[in-house]
């Protein structure tokens, strides 16, 4: 949005010093845009866009971001811009302002994906020149994208001023593209598939693999045949990373979802089927924060996720707490028990927030900073995922450290490995045992935060991790935070591998029956905890 | 023990049996077959809408709606100067319970007429006790087709109101050559797909140009799906993915999308199964221009949708509430219902079955919507692509209404069926070939 | 022989159990087909066909307590069982409907059909006759669990861990049956059923004749599990429960006791199954669900763990409560149902039957507070370390 509003300033000098002349003889074809539907704006566009001025940037760019308006009172198209209950009208070629108009007295040009190809194609031909070089790199990838045989001469004049060394690679694959596209002489096809096999990725396998079986002379197919046999081959090592990477991306949602539940359920012995809803009640909560920011402190929506997990962590923690005082600590030594005091609870929690929230969705949209993906060589990463990674791990090494290395986490072995003896020593275990059980509940909570960018924040949520957390804490191991590490990231990846094989649906039954499987061989998990206590 | 004797003890009659089974034998009878009693002035209409559940989502503003629409009826008057009551049940999205609510609307409650089920399983479960025990059932959702029965009325879209159009759109406008049908393995996508395979066949489409893939229920790591689609359309020919991908697994599907950065410019994403209601979970902004196919958007710019857009938001007392498809089925279904009683002078099942084909009564998209004698209806199509607002904008409408065909042309062995309850053919699936009626009629 | 192994768990509690399954069966009948209609004492086929459903999870119910209750195998898969004895009769039903279908293939169900399957897959062989389908009921789960519990007991996966596996079996067949290409039905499941053993499975009289079917198998399974208990056999069965290893240092041969009960209840659970099907009129994998598997587990704890009549009792009283609080309060009822869970844990650790033991011993001629519920777990051996 900034970029744009730069730009549009840019253009406004850009009108002020050029020619009025040539701003005349867009203005009709601006004036048409306003009518015709959908193909009639297409049809103005295009000629815009072919008239190649740079003039009709700003135009294009109102158009794009829904901007564009007609005047109903003379038809006269104009920028629109919201004030208060009405539209500050601009001229969009001059940028004069024209006064304002009521909602009604105006009508939208609309715009539909057809339109927003040719737009992208459009501005990609027209800002090559832009004195931006993010700008021109962006319409570099669009003419690369669009392939318009019409932008060629901008092209070549574009690179013959460009610098920056990354942008004339982006710029010479662009040209290399139309090229190929349009057909060109056997030498000018040659380089155009050396450029692109140096690019090497789908697009340039897709455009190499269709020069391979075109018309070309048979030196430029076998060139690009070549092309095409190493694009592939680099493409499929690039694929094994990808899917180590999902592998990877789905194993740390998984330990996210179980870590909670290895403390409730694996420290304490707590069979806790409430413990997807405390990861729901960490995305809710996750909402709430959105909510009260995007109300009372718009500047730091940014910020909202953040600010959630402390949030999140005390909330589902607080519960914990309560469910701890309340219910489970007159169930200890009779774990079936709480299997049955935690369902209940769950149902009553899914219904509570049912009641509270609506049963709809809810939406946690992502800060800018988790939106989007990245390349690394071949491999697409996408911030949301790496994000969580990275999370999933931080919270993993926190709490490992909480547990090893604080007063209260000795306080907590010492109390899971013998009651009576820590009470004995003077450590107050009831209050010992809520804070475990609010530490594992508020680490659901955290879990929450993150789940709620990748899936549904629904009163549903939390059921649909909840088998999957047991799974890894008894592939893992019960008792043994090590092992849910590994057997989330084990059954994530092994999830990932099997996909594109099997499918989705016969991937996840071969994983769950390797865990049956597994658990013979090793009835007691991965890391078995050892010692007497296991057999009693 | 005393709080589960109150909570349990409508039925408990003071005499404290010696044994638990005996005492609840009793009360299971009593409270089942006992309260019985249906008040003579009002007409009762069952709801029939999971509450809970993996559907509650989904379902429970439909159950909403049709609370509105009986009450403005009621204000109206109601129906055959009585007013109507709406019974409300939870069939808990729990497929084996649907059946169960649905006798137990017809037996104990004995309404009129019920609203209601979702998925289809929830109808096929409740199919048979609404034929046997000859109630009214209207089926407000888009669906697979391959169905008609005597006792129910379709008022979701077929497969040929909603998803050929929005191949054809696809195929004319975005010059789609390649295609991606995404959909949750049951027999809503299973059907629809194979029904736009052999569609887009017979257009051309070669094998190779058509990947089909299935994920469960709730599938919500979409990674390696989303980066297969962005495989395949990288192939040089324009691609498009049809999403039938089912409620819970949108949300995931689409954040993953808008994640690796499929745009919709690219390769566009056309879903039959996702409203206002869904992207209302969503952040539509890197949505922008992927597309639905469905009979109504909440945007549809008519002083009849800006009514009933209205009177939702009153009676919900939430100003951001949204309407969808659905909820205008049961719009129209209602209205229907109403108007074929009053012809029929009678709530009694037989004359309303007879009366309701031909009923008309407007919808909300500016036209109107007719009950054919297939018990599906008439209704417009519309392709709407996905705004920043988490609306549709319309960028194509049928010019007419398309009359819903319940026996797909474009499979082998429903080709030659066609329904038709109208005397004296009255069947669900006459063979035009062999002249029989398959067992279904009357 | 076989008259004593029944007579010998016969003790009172089991002659009420009889007793009052033997007055449901001749009461029920009576008051629906004779009773003439309108009569307040007329029961309509609605709440026959609810009844005979409350018992097929009472049947589960009690499947699930032989192993839970009295050998400590804590399954959360046993819906799996209940729902492989569905398929089995639902595919019997199916192939009964014959050329009824909308389609009116004679040989292949409307789903392959429209499908495109051209002809029958091999396992749908011989479902057409119910002999097949009746031995199927009870050899499928029967042998599926034999398998399981083989490898499972051999390997001495026991407590969560065995109890995990059993929800990761269930989950898995659940996902199998959701596809299509598994051929059988998919999510949808089997419906539409038209006759069973050529009666018309809607009239009012093959309704009563399931449920006094649903009755008679539940009497069955009730004596045959209460022999089981009171036998030699019974008693190596709870020594397990309370301490596997003393059992097996004492040379008995742990591992066959186990899978022995173990598969005896999954037939138990597939019975349950095959007569649930007919009444409720649908199969479907949501029946796999382990949300199901927990709910059973639910309703056994309920009704107190470690009595047969327990089981019985909590199923039918769960569900019961399920049915009317849908209908009365269906905005409300989950709140109902989760609260009826956690206050039955707080307060009746032992279930209602538990109650009913504690209530008993507090008269003044109880023969003390050892007897309150000779057979119910002790908690704090069998519950120390997970299940």
């Amino acid at each position: 949005m900034r970029r744009a509003l730069r730009w549009l300033m840019a253009a406004c000098v850009a009108i002020a010093t050029t020619s009025a002349a040539l701003a005349a003889d867009l203005r009709p074809l601006v004036q048409t845009m306003g009518s015709g539907g959908y193909s009639g704006t297409e049809k103005a566009l295009n000629q815009l866009s072919d008239a190649g001025d740079p003039a009709a940037v700003p135009v294009i760019e109102a158009l794009q971001a829904g901007d564009l308006y007609v005047r109903k009172a003379d038809g006269l198209v104009v920028i629109a811009r919201k004030v208060g209950a009405g539209y500050a009208l601009t001229d969009p070629l001059s940028g004069a302002a024209l006064g304002e108009a009521a909602a009604g007295a105006i009508d939208r040009i609309k715009v539909n994906n057809a339109m927003r190809r040719a737009i992208s194609a459009a501005l990609g031909a027209l800002t090559l020149m832009s004195p931006d070089p993010a700008v021109r790199r962006s319409a570099a990838d669009a003419v690369f994208k669009s392939r318009d045989a019409n932008a060629l001469d901008a092209l070549n004049t574009a690179l013959a001023k460009e610098k920056d060394e990354r942008i004339r690679r982006a710029m010479e694959q662009a040209r290399a593209a139309v090229i190929l596209t349009a057909g060109a002489s056997d030498a000018d096809t040659q380089a155009a598939v050396a450029t692109l096999a140096g690019r090497g990725d789908r697009d340039a396998l897709a455009l190499l693999s269709m020069i391979a079986a075109s018309g070309a002379s048979d030196t430029a197919k076998t060139a690009a045949a070549a092309a095409v046999a190493t694009v592939e081959q680099k493409l499929m090592f690039w694929g094994a990373l990808q899917n180590l990477w999902y592998g990877l991306s789905l194993g740390s949602v998984l330990l996210l979802a179980a870590i909670g539940l290895a403390v409730t359920f694996g420290v304490m012995g707590v069979i806790n089927m409430a413990h997807g809803e405390m990861v729901m009640i960490g995305a809710y909560t996750t909402f709430l924060v959105q909510q009260g920011l995007r109300t009372y402190a718009p500047g730091l929506t940014d910020l909202s996720v953040l600010l959630a997990l402390p949030a999140a962590f005390l909330v589902s923690g607080g519960v914990g707490v309560i469910i701890e005082r309340s219910v489970i600590r007159w169930l200890y030594g009779r774990p079936l028990e709480t299997l049955l005091a935690t369902w209940g609870l769950s149902l009553v929690l899914q219904q509570a927030v049912r009641s509270l929230f609506g049963p709809t969705n809810r939406e946690v949209s992502a800060p800018s900073w988790m939106s989007g993906a990245f390349e690394l060589g071949g491999l697409t990463i996408t911030y949301g995922r790496l994000w969580i990674v990275v999370f999933a791990f931080a919270v993993f090494a926190a709490l490992l450290v909480a547990l090893k290395r604080t007063w209260f986490g000795l306080s907590i072995r010492a109390v899971t490995q013998n009651r009576p003896m820590a009470n004995a020593m003077g450590i107050r275990t009831a209050r010992v045992d809520a804070l475990t059980f609010g530490l594992g509940s508020g680490i659901a909570g955290l879990a929450g935060v993150a789940l709620s960018q990748i899936d549904n924040v629904s009163p549903n949520l939390g059921q649909s991790y909840i088998i999957d957390s047991f799974m890894v804490v008894v592939f893992g191991g019960v008792g043994n935070l090590w092992g849910t590490l590994v057997g989330a990231l084990a059954l994530g990846s092994l999830n990932k591998f099997l996909e594109p094989y099997a499918g989705a649906v016969l991937g996840k039954i071969l994983v769950l029956i390797f865990i049956i499987l597994f658990i013979q061989r090793r009835p007691r998990g991965l890391f078995a905890l050892k010692g007497r206590a296991v057999e009693a | 023990m005393r709080t589960i004797q109150q909570t349990m003890g409508r039925g408990m009659t003071g005499r404290v049996a010696t044994f638990g089974i005996s005492t609840l034998a009793g009360l299971a009878m009593g409270a089942l077959a006992g309260s019985a009693q249906a008040a003579d002035d009002t007409i009762k209409v069952g709801i029939l809408h999971s509450l809970s559940g993996t559907m509650a989502i989904s379902e429970t503003t439909l159950k909403d709606v049709m609370l509105m629409l009986i009450d403005e009826q009621n204000k109206k008057g109601g129906v055959l100067g009585k007013k109507l009551e709406a019974v409300v049940v939870d069939p808990a999205s729990n497929w084996p319970l649907f059946a169960e609510k649905a006798r137990e609307l017809l037996t104990k409650d004995k309404v009129a007429a019920v609203f209601g089920c979702w998925t289809s399983v929830s109808r096929k479960s409740v199919l048979p006790v609404f034929e046997e025990l000859n109630g009214l059932l209207f089926y407000p959702v888009q669906y697979e087709g391959e169905e008609s029965s005597r006792n129910v009325f379709y008022t979701g879209a077929a497969p040929n109101q909603q998803a050929i159009p929005a191949v054809d759109y696809l195929m004319s406008k975005e010059k789609v050559q390649r295609w991606v049908l995404a959909g949750t393995d049951y027999v809503y996508p299973r059907t629809t797909n194979k029904i736009l395979e052999a569609y887009l066949k017979g257009k051309g489409v070669k094998d190779e140009d058509i990947k089909i893939n299935y994920t469960p229920f709730g599938h919500s790591d979409w990674q390696s799906i989303v980066a297969d689609i962005k495989k395949f359309g990288s192939a040089g020919k324009k691609t498009a993915v049809v999403s039938t991908i089912n409620g819970d697994a949108n949300v995931p599907f689409y954040k993953e999308l808008g994640n690796q950065g499929v745009k919709a410019q690219d390769i566009p994403v056309v879903a039959f199964s996702v409203g206002e209601e869904e992207l209302a979970g969503i952040d539509t902004k890197p949505l922008l221009g992927h597309l639905a196919a469905w009979n109504y958007f909440q945007s549809v710019d008519t002083p009849i949708n800006a009514e009933f857009i209205k009177s939702w938001k009153a009676f919900t007392k939430n100003d951001k509430r949204v309407t969808n498809d659905p909820m205008e089925a049961h719009y129209i279904g209602f209205n229907m219902w109403v108007k074929a009683v009053e012809a029929a002078g009678t709530v009694a099942p037989d004359a309303v079955i007879d009366s309701m084909i031909g009923v008309a009564v407007p919808n909300l998209t500016g036209g109107y919507s007719a009950m054919l004698p297939n018990h599906h209806i008439t209704k417009p199509v519309l392709i709407g692509e996905v705004q920043e607002n988490g609306q549709f904008e319309t960028v194509s409408k049928t010019p007419g209404l398309v009359p819903g065909d319940e026996w797909s042309d474009f499979l082998p062995d429903s080709k030659d069926l066609i329904s038709d309850w109208r005397k004296p053919l009255s069947c669900g699936n006459f063979n035009v070939k062999t002249g029989k009626c398959g067992g279904k009629g009357t | 022989m076989l008259t004593r192994f029944f007579l010998m768990g016969l003790d009172r509690k089991a002659g009420l159990v009889l007793t009052v399954l033997a007055l449901l069966a001749v009461l029920v009948p009576v008051m629906t087909l004779i009773v003439p209609e309108g009569s307040p004492w007329h029961v309509s086929i609605f709440t026959v066909s609810l009844l005979g459903k409350y018992l097929c999870f009472a049947l589960l119910a009690l499947a699930l307590d032989l192993v839970w209750g009295y050998v400590g195998i804590l399954s959360l898969g046993h819906a799996a069982f209940f729902a492989l004895g569905g398929y089995a009769m639902g595919m019997y039903l199916m192939r009964q409907i014959g050329p009824r279908g909308v389609y009116g293939n004679p040989i292949l169900p409307d789903f392959m059909v429209f499908l495109n399957w051209k002809e029958l897959p091999w396992y749908w062989l011989g479902f057409d006759h119910f002999w097949f389908a009746a031995i199927m009921v009870l050899v499928v789960p029967g042998a599926l669990a034999f398998a399981f519990g083989w490898f499972a007991f051999r390997s001495r996966v026991t407590g969560v861990y065995l109890s995990i596996i059993t929800q990761a079996l269930t989950f898995a067949l659940l996902l199998a049956f959701f596809r299509n290409d598994m051929g059988f039905g998919g999510n949808n499941g089997l419906t539409d059923f038209k006759e069973i053993l050529g009666y018309d499975i809607q009239a009012p009289g093959t309704r009563v004749g399931l449920f006094l079917a649903t009755i008679a198998a539940l009497a069955l399974s009730y004596m045959i599990a209460s022999g089981i208990i009171a036998s030699k056999l019974g008693k190596v069965l709870v020594a397990v429960r309370d301490t596997e290893s003393r059992v097996r240092f004492l040379g008995y041969n742990t591992e066959s006791y186990k899978l022995f009960a173990w598969t005896l209840s999954a037939c138990m659970a597939g019975v349950a199954g095959a007569l649930y099907v007919p009444q409720v009129g649908i199969i479907n994998p949501s029946e796999f669900a382990p949300a199901s598997s927990i709910e059973a587990v639910i309703w056994v704890a309920v009704g107190g763990r470690g009595t047969l009549a327990g089981a019985i009792l909590g199923a039918v009283l769960v569900n019961f409560g399920k049915s009317y609080f849908t209908g009365a309060l269906p905005e409300f009822w989950l709140f109902a149902l989760g609260g009826l869970f956690v206050l039955v844990t707080l307060f009746l650790p032992k279930g209602l039957l538990g109650l009913w033991a504690q209530l008993t011993a507090r008269l003044p001629n109880a023969k003390g507070p050892n007897a309150k519920g000779k057979n119910a777990p002790n908690g704090n051996t069998a519950d120390q370390k997970g299940m």
